[in-house]
């Protein structure tokens, strides 16, 4: 046996002596593909909702007459061609593939019009990772008060000088263009490794910063889009999630799904309202507190359908018309019965491309009021509109916290909810003890029962006029307590604490949101020119 | 023939169809149809109209979900015109066959008789008409083109239309790209017997001022002083001498939180000024403390102003500091009328008569704004509404006329409707006027022309014509302060642009008088108001 085998062990030993020494085989990956793939990845799923809320603050038809006031800005023509690009963020896929084609074509033509040789070809991928770090820098800013059109404008003007470019290449060389999906066959294993490790860096890098520095904007945009889509569980799973960031869309948009749930008495203080500064800048590039993000959505779904409308107006008047602004321009004015002002928005949005199904929803309740009225969403805020007419400001801004403080009549309980819900979030308790008598009598929400504990330790007697509090008594007391020790420097312990008390108001009424309560929730001045 | 020849074939067969079958059918009526009973439902309304002989082709689109192509046929005195639409139902007619056909059908009827083919079958509706006027309207129509809000501006401007055709000259555009410094807005633009040769408006903000255009230049001025309340407001050109009536009124706005009409915009104060463009001196016409006036307009003989005044004193808690004013005002928004007012003038010794009642509508709980009078001293058109003065966001707010010969005040209902109508203005033969109305959205004002025959009667109102009439439902702005003229700005953009940018206003020299008086309050009729006939 030993003796057979032996033989042909011994003939391949020799072929090996004869034979050149074989390399061994190092692997190479095809870089530019998987560049393609992380760019779809981040984004469609990871900054996908930047972009698609992008396109909501976005407006673009092919009737170039209705874009003139961006089109007779300079570099017009880009913001167009941009912002049509941008549509097709309507389904982040899409909008991540034409993205992802976009710089990956871009970063491909870069070494080919460049000639990089293999060894240089890691600098191809800094251009679309300058971009997108860039775009992640910017975060709120590269839609907020800002041309949209340049998001996506840029990165394909840069394509198609590069294309240009190219093909003024291939006309005067016959040279073999490097392969775009397979692994070119000029790169060894170390230059291919250093592509990979730029990639990957960068990545690192955009993610990174993204998530130590801008972690609010991702959250953000998601909780705005899914205000659009009525997401209530959704805003609520995802605020929670992120119970610890603070900023006024984000509490705007909590409030408003808590609102739709009718949870507003039960969780408003599961997440932390301090409201940390944003990267956030207005058209005067200054830093901005984001309320034109929330104010329109907070009237609307606060019951204020005509307030909506003039805080759209307003928006428009400076940026434009958006998708956005529109959308809930058409849902008020289907509110206030304004039917021929429905079909002009309906019409002008019937242009845009992939809004057919928000038109054929709301276009079907024109003229028709029980449509309308049966409308889940609707017939929720229906609740709350008010009773008489007045004047905006007559009350605190944003008015739909003004007017419900200062509520003293309204359609519904959940009218009176909201009035307490804010009397107790702006502290205001000589207001909130105003309106406590329609509950005399009754187990209050959560909220309410808390704020009424902590305004019965100045009003003894308070609490046996409501039933089931006394069960709640032994915490307050605790809590009041508890909190001694760091009642001195309130603002200084805020944070730590707010892991421990998540959700309970007498927190958030002695540590919470302390720098508004300072300085009042008062409305930005703006100017009385311009009347028409 | 081979295959790739037979596939090319194909394909631009396929797409010569398919452009054929998404086009327009051929102009021309069909052989067969059906006749329908209704009229058809088009947009804009342009139906039992009366139309100036030289406007531009009243294009419309056709509403009708079943039908896929149009066919319009019109017929003028022995002049036909044909015209097509695809599925859209968009009429545009051919301009020079459109002039053709109103040239020969002048004092005449024009009939339109419109086509639906639906399906393979081609149906009639009943025929619709319009009335060429003998008279034309003024060629030019400027207007101001802003959002229908509220407080903040961008892009906004100046345009002058030629109503004749589709040209748009652009007089001037503030700020396109957003600068917070040079941002600033435009308004009150305002021209000298229906003439362009003069011409002013007023810059806020920043480049402050007021632009005055003479001569073929431009030049700013500032009417500031310590007893005018802003600067110049409103104006009125004087027909003959140099001068400019302007209200100077502090105004504010009011948002409704529930109520059909959005905004309320009211003057806390308000007087009248008389600024001197020769020798730039500025000085007060009337300055009373509770008194509102406002709105000041010249009759065609420069010797009489009219304007509108609100009494507030009784609206006002007199104990209550100053500073309350506004708030009080708002408060009664809706209990503060304006009269139609005139003072007599001078032109000589530039001096001011008594104020006299013109018409007393405070009393009825209406109320008087921007009272026009027409070119011939006959007739002052004015808007009469509910309450307050800036009637153009005011549902209730109609068009009147007071016929100065009768004393009669009637509201021209032909040219209302149930929505906003103001900012009139006449033609300069006196049978045409404009207005800006909120009438097709309740939001968006356009500026609707109306016909006024020798009998002071008005005719059905109907919004200028616009190349693609689609454009009154796309275009996202307003039509504001609508005045037409019989010629066109010459002075260009860049001109204006420059005055604005580049020259700082001059101050006007404020000059005092005496012109603190009250009205009195003469006996008027108790059903419209108006005052006793003059003699």
């Amino acid at each position: 046996m030993s003796k057979r085998s032996s033989q042909p062990s011994r003939k391949a030993a020799q072929q090996k002596e004869t034979e050149p020494p074989v390399r061994h085989k190092q692997w190479r990956l095809p870089v530019l593909l998987l560049f393609f793939v992380a760019v779809l990845v981040w984004a469609t799923y990871y900054y996908g909702s930047v972009f698609q809320l992008s396109r909501e603050y976005s407006f673009w038809v092919s009737d170039t007459r209705q874009l003139d006031f961006i089109l007779s800005c300079s570099f017009g023509i880009l913001r167009y061609v941009g912002r049509a690009l941008l549509m097709t963020y309507k389904y982040p896929w899409l909008g991540g593939l034409l993205m992802a084609f976009i710089l990956t074509l871009g970063t491909w033509l870069v070494g080919y019009c460049w000639r990089l040789k293999a060894k240089w070809r890691a600098l191809q991928y800094l251009p679309a990772l300058a971009y997108m770090g860039t775009v992640t820098y910017y975060g709120l800013d590269i839609f907020f008060e800002a041309e949209t059109g340049y998001i996506m404008g840029i990165p394909f003007l840069v394509l198609l000088v590069l294309v240009i470019w190219g093909i003024m290449i291939r006309s005067f060389s016959r040279k073999k263009t490097p392969s775009f999906i397979k692994v070119p066959s000029d790169e060894t294993h170390r230059d291919n490794l250093i592509q990979l490790v730029v990639c990957v860096l960068g990545f690192a890098a955009i993610v990174g910063f993204n998530e130590l520095k801008r972690p609010y904007v991702r959250v953000i945009t998601q909780l705005a889009l899914m205000e659009q889509e009525q997401d209530w569980e959704g805003i609520q799973a995802l605020a929670r999630a992120n119970a610890y960031q603070s900023n006024r869309p984000m509490a705007c948009m909590y409030a408003i799904a808590l609102v739709h749930t009718d949870q507003i008495a039960e969780r408003m203080y599961d997440i932390r309202l301090d409201y940390d500064s944003l990267y956030l800048h207005g058209m005067d590039k200054t830093l901005n507190n984001g309320s034109s993000m929330y104010i329109a959505e907070g009237c609307y779904h606060g019951g204020f359908p005509e307030s909506c409308m003039h805080s759209c107006m307003e928006q428009m008047v400076m940026q434009g018309p958006t998708l956005r602004l529109m959308k809930l321009y058409i849902k008020s004015a289907l509110m206030r019965g304004e039917w021929e002002l429905c079909r002009k928005f309906l019409r002008i949005l019937s242009d845009v491309p992939f809004e057919g199904s928000f038109c054929k929803k709301y276009g079907a309740m024109v003229g028709n009021d029980s449509l309308v009225d049966a409308d889940p969403e609707i017939a929720k805020i229906r609740l709350t509109e008010p009773l008489h007419d007045s004047f905006e400001g007559m009350y605190q801004q944003p008015v739909f916290m003004g007017y419900n403080l200062a509520l003293v009549e309204g359609r519904s309980a959940n009218a009176l909810y909201n009035s307490l819900c804010v009397c107790l979030y702006t502290k205001l308790m000589p207001s909130f003890l105003e309106r406590l008598e329609p509950l005399m009598g009754r187990t209050p929400p959560d909220i309410i029962a808390d704020g009424i504990l902590l305004t019965a330790t100045k009003n003894p007697g308070l609490e046996n006029k409501f039933t089931g509090l006394n069960l709640r008594i032994p915490r307050i007391q605790g809590f009041m307590q508890q909190i001694q020790p760091y009642m001195s420097d309130r603002p200084g312990h805020a944070y730590e604490l707010f892991g421990k008390y998540k959700g309970y108001y007498p927190y958030y009424y002695f540590f919470g949101n302390l720098k508004a309560t300072k300085k009042g929730y008062t409305g930005e001045v703006t100017s009385n020119s311009g009347v028409n | 023939m081979n295959m790739k020849k037979s596939l090319y074939i194909i394909i631009y067969s396929s797409i010569i169809l398919l452009l054929a079958a998404c086009g327009k059918p051929t102009a021309q009526v069909p052989a067969q149809f059906s006749l329908l009973e209704e009229k058809a439902n088009i947009y804009p309304d342009y139906t039992d109209i009366v139309v100036p002989p030289n406007i531009a082709p009243l294009n419309f689109i056709v509403r009708d979900s079943l039908a896929d192509a149009f066919v319009v046929h019109l017929q003028g005195k022995g002049k036909e015109l044909l015209s097509s639409a695809g599925k859209n139902g968009t009429i545009q007619m051919d301009m020079a066959e459109w002039k053709e056909l109103l040239a020969v059908s002048i004092g005449t009827e024009v009939r339109v008789t419109i086509y639906a083919r639906r399906g393979e079958a081609w149906f009639c509706y009943k025929p619709h008409s319009f009335m060429v006027a003998e008279e034309p309207v003024d060629a030019f129509l400027s207007y101001r083109l802003i959002q229908p809000s509220y407080e903040l501006y961008r892009q906004l401007g100046i345009y002058q239309r030629n109503l004749t055709n589709w040209d748009v000259h652009t007089i001037y555009e503030n700020n396109r790209e957003f600068d917070n410094k040079s941002n600033h807005c435009i308004n009150c633009h305002n021209y000298r017997s229906n003439s362009s040769a003069d011409m002013m408006f007023h810059v806020r903000a920043n480049h402050s001022g007021t632009v005055i255009v003479q001569n073929g230049k431009a030049h700013k001025v500032q009417m500031k002083d310590s007893t005018i309340i802003t600067a110049g407001v409103y104006p009125s050109w004087h027909p003959t001498e140099n001068l400019i009536a302007f209200s100077t009124n502090k105004t504010g706005q009011a948002f409704h939180i529930y109520h059909d009409e959005k905004i309320e915009v009211m003057d806390e104060s308000s007087d009248l000024l008389l600024y001197d463009v020769t020798k730039n001196e500025i000085c007060h016409i009337l300055r009373t403390p509770y008194d509102l006036e406002t709105f000041p307009c010249w009759a065609p003989d420069g010797k009489t102003l009219y304007y509108c005044n609100a009494d507030i004193s009784p609206l006002l808690n007199l104990e209550l500091p100053d500073s309350t004013r506004s708030h009080q005002l708002m408060l009664r928004y809706d209990s503060i009328y304006y009269n139609l007012m005139s003072v007599t003038f001078d032109p000589k010794t530039r001096q001011f008569g008594e104020p006299q009642m013109e018409v007393e509508m405070a009393p009825m709980h209406k109320s008087i704004s921007v009272p026009r009078v027409s070119p011939d001293g006959r007739y002052v058109l004015y808007t009469l509404g509910d309450y307050g003065q800036f009637h153009i966001w005011h549902k209730s707010a109609d068009l009147w006329v007071k016929d100065l010969q009768t004393g009669n005040c009637y509201a021209l209902n032909e040219a209302n409707s149930k929505d906003a109508e103001s900012f009139h203005s006449w033609s300069s033969n006196g049978r045409w006027m404009v207005f800006a109305s909120r009438r097709m959205d309740g939001n968006y004002s356009r500026a609707f022309l109306a016909y006024f025959d020798k009998n002071g009667k008005a005719h059905k109102a109907f919004v200028i014509p616009q190349e693609d009439p689609e454009m009154n439902i796309l275009l996202l702005k307003s039509f504001n302060v609508p005045e037409l003229t019989k010629d066109s700005v010459t002075l260009s953009t860049a001109d204006i642009s420059k005055c604005i940018y580049e020259t700082e206003a001059e101050n006007a020299k404020y000059i005092p008088n005496d012109a603190t008086f009250r009205h009195q309050k003469p006996q008027t009729d108790a059903v419209t108001g108006a005052s006793p006939k003059r003699k």
